[in-house]
């Protein structure tokens, strides 16, 4: 039997997600739209058993949790699963789904639940997911940045002093290396360091 | 590179291959260390999945181009059972075998103690542990795990307890559990026991937190364990890309069917990028000198893995016909056999394999369908096609 009235109970939902920053951020969010979330669980900590103890209507989960063939597990009807689930895939809305996996989430609802009201949760995580993936990009893209300039630094110093050249001749010395090798400035960068390094150590033992 | 240029151009050179974590993806990635894919100008990504779920649905919306899967998931796929509906098929079977059922170390002395000798029968093991069920000293129903519902491990389990006259159904709790956190749910008593691909098992073995039991091969032998999934809408587009990824991967296979490459696969496999695993989990079924308990000497298997030997890449239609009826018998259906002719037909594609053994000018077998549970040692399919031994536990 759907359980759908004009005036529905708020569905409940747990939420398996390891990342906790995201986790709570897409509680919030599922909270402030008047969803009841039962509980955030990281992998590997009894969903079967959470499953059992809370028969959510949803559950919302993280792609990098490895306890989806977990949950598909429940959509067989046995003596062990009273309340069989499915995935979310409101009559094969490929695209959407496609949206949900590229954000890195899906859901799983209990058969007896209407997708109708799921489409709201799984909105609210997609939109969470996306944001914390474009925020982990940049924060990947500016320590890249930040460790690149790090690296010139430390080359162009050692170059200046091996060398006894200036600052502006030891750019260019990497820079040109860069272009000849097809390497990136980091990438030169860090092989300068290796090399002189190796040098100097090397010095350093027969003085 | 005779073979490339003789070759169809691919529609498609740059692809994502979706695996797991278990030691049997030697193939996907010993065809990228060989160089198998370059050679065939193909530039493969090879992207490691945390679940099956995942690697079905990156196929289906063509986030991969391809992955390796449990040989019964492109039929449940298709079925639509447990997620998204697809029709997928695959042209290539990657390897044979690979699976072991381990138990705690408290029921494995029980085992032995009531007659069980994994090493020599999987079907002393089974009946020592009916009658450890019969006599009733454990108050609580024991609770076994396997990677996935629609699996060989789920299959095989089923198969060895029903050996040993216990009901998997009723009898005992089979649930599901990532792989990472088998050994992990054994060591804390959270499971009894499990039925896993490698390397998990040795692990187990090796922590001293289980013994193993029995493995794929002596339930059923040579047993298809992996395939080759891609969409039958993805193979429609880019034909000659598939087949060239088919050639790569039975050249891979063929490269592992030589015992003394396994060591270096060992290697290969334990690197960081890939398993990123001691190398020492890997060696015992890939080497095939098996430990199936802490402390005992390794036990000669050179069947634990099969990837090249015996045909290994040929998708039998007799195996998918069989891990459907499986499949069904699960969710408590019985599929009409036209229905799972039909489906098995679409989707396990021999067609597809001998068209890529033509252009290795490899024989492949003329029929479809070869029986089970007949021959105890290798036989001759037809003139040409040497098949592996096929007995299973029960008919």
């Amino acid at each position: 039997m759907i359980k759908d009235t004009n005036h529905p109970q708020a569905l409940r939902l747990i939420l398996v997600d390891d990342d906790r920053a995201r986790a709570s951020a897409v509680e919030v969010n599922l909270t402030q739209a008047g969803f009841t979330v039962l509980s955030v669980i990281p992998t590997g900590s009894g969903l079967l058993y959470q499953m059992a103890q809370q028969e959510p209507d949803v559950v919302i989960i993280a792609l990098d949790s490895p306890d989806r063939d977990v949950l598909e597990s429940l959509a067989i009807v046995s003596s062990h699963n009273a309340r069989p689930v499915v995935m979310f895939s409101e009559s094969g809305d490929q695209s959407f789904i496609a949206d949900a996996i590229g954000a890195g989430v899906t859901a799983y609802q209990a058969e007896d639940i209407s997708p109708r009201r799921v489409r709201a949760a799984i909105d609210v995580a997609i939109a969470q997911f996306s944001a914390f993936s474009s925020i982990r990009q940049e924060l990947d893209q500016t320590r890249r940045q930040l460790s690149e300039r790090k690296d010139v630094e430390k080359a162009k110093g050692l170059l200046m002093e091996v060398h006894r050249v200036t600052e502006e001749a030891a750019f260019s010395t990497l820079r040109k290396l860069a272009m000849d090798k097809n390497k990136t400035l980091g990438e030169a960068a860090r092989d300068v360091v290796a090399i002189l390094e190796k040098t100097s150590h090397r010095g350093t033992r027969h003085d | 590179m005779t073979e490339a240029r003789r070759l169809p151009p691919g529609e498609k050179t740059s692809l994502y291959l979706g695996y797991l974590r278990l030691t049997d993806s030697a193939p996907v990635i010993m065809a990228r260390e060989l160089g198998l894919y370059a050679k065939y100008d193909l530039d493969v990504v090879l992207q490691r999945e945390v679940s099956w779920a995942n690697l079905r649905d990156k196929l289906v919306t063509g986030v991969l181009d391809a992955g390796q899967m449990l040989a019964p998931l492109p039929l449940a796929t298709a079925l639509g059972l447990g997620g998204l509906r697809a029709d997928v098929v695959t042209g290539l079977a990657l390897s044979l075998n690979g699976n072991a059922i381990a138990l705690n170390p408290a029921l494995s002395v029980a085992i032995r103690e009531l007659g069980g000798d994994a090493e020599s029968s999987a079907r002393s093991t089974a009946e020592a542990l009916g009658r450890h069920l019969r006599a009733g000293s454990d108050s609580e129903q024991l609770t076994l795990a396997t990677a996935h519902s629609f699996s060989c491990h789920t299959f095989l389990l089923q198969m060895w307890l029903r050996a040993g006259g216990i009901d998997p159904q009723r009898d005992v709790r089979i649930i599901v559990l990532p792989p990472e956190q088998m050994v992990d749910s054994l060591a804390r008593g959270s499971i009894d026991g499990f039925c896993v691909g490698e390397p998990w098992s040795s692990i187990a073995v090796q922590h001293g937190v289980g013994a193993v039991q029995a493995t794929g091969y002596q339930i059923w032998n040579n047993g298809i364990e992996k395939v080759l999934g891609v969409l039958a809408s993805w193979h429609q587009r880019f034909p000659a890309t598939h087949l060239r990824l088919r050639l790569a991967l039975m050249e891979a296979c063929a490269w592992l069917a030589d015992p003394a490459n396994r060591d270096e696969t060992a290697a290969v496999l334990a690197l960081p990028e890939y398993l990123d695993t001691p190398e020492a989990y890997l060696t015992p079924s890939l080497t095939g000198r098996f430990v199936y308990s802490k402390g005992r000497e390794p036990v000669e298997m050179p069947h634990f893995h099969v990837f090249g030997r015996f045909q290994a890449g040929f998708p039998w239609r007799s195996h998918g016909d069989w891990l459907l009826q499986q499949t069904g018998a699960l969710v408590g259906k019985t599929l009409p056999a036209e229905r799972v002719k039909s489906l098995v037909q679409q989707t396990y594609r021999t067609d597809l394999y001998r068209e890529a053994a033509r252009y290795l000018h490899l024989p492949s077998p003329s029929g479809d369908y070869k029986p089970r549970n007949r021959h105890a040692t290798v036989w001759e399919y037809e003139p040409g096609i040497e098949l592996g031994p096929d007995l299973s536990l029960l008919p």
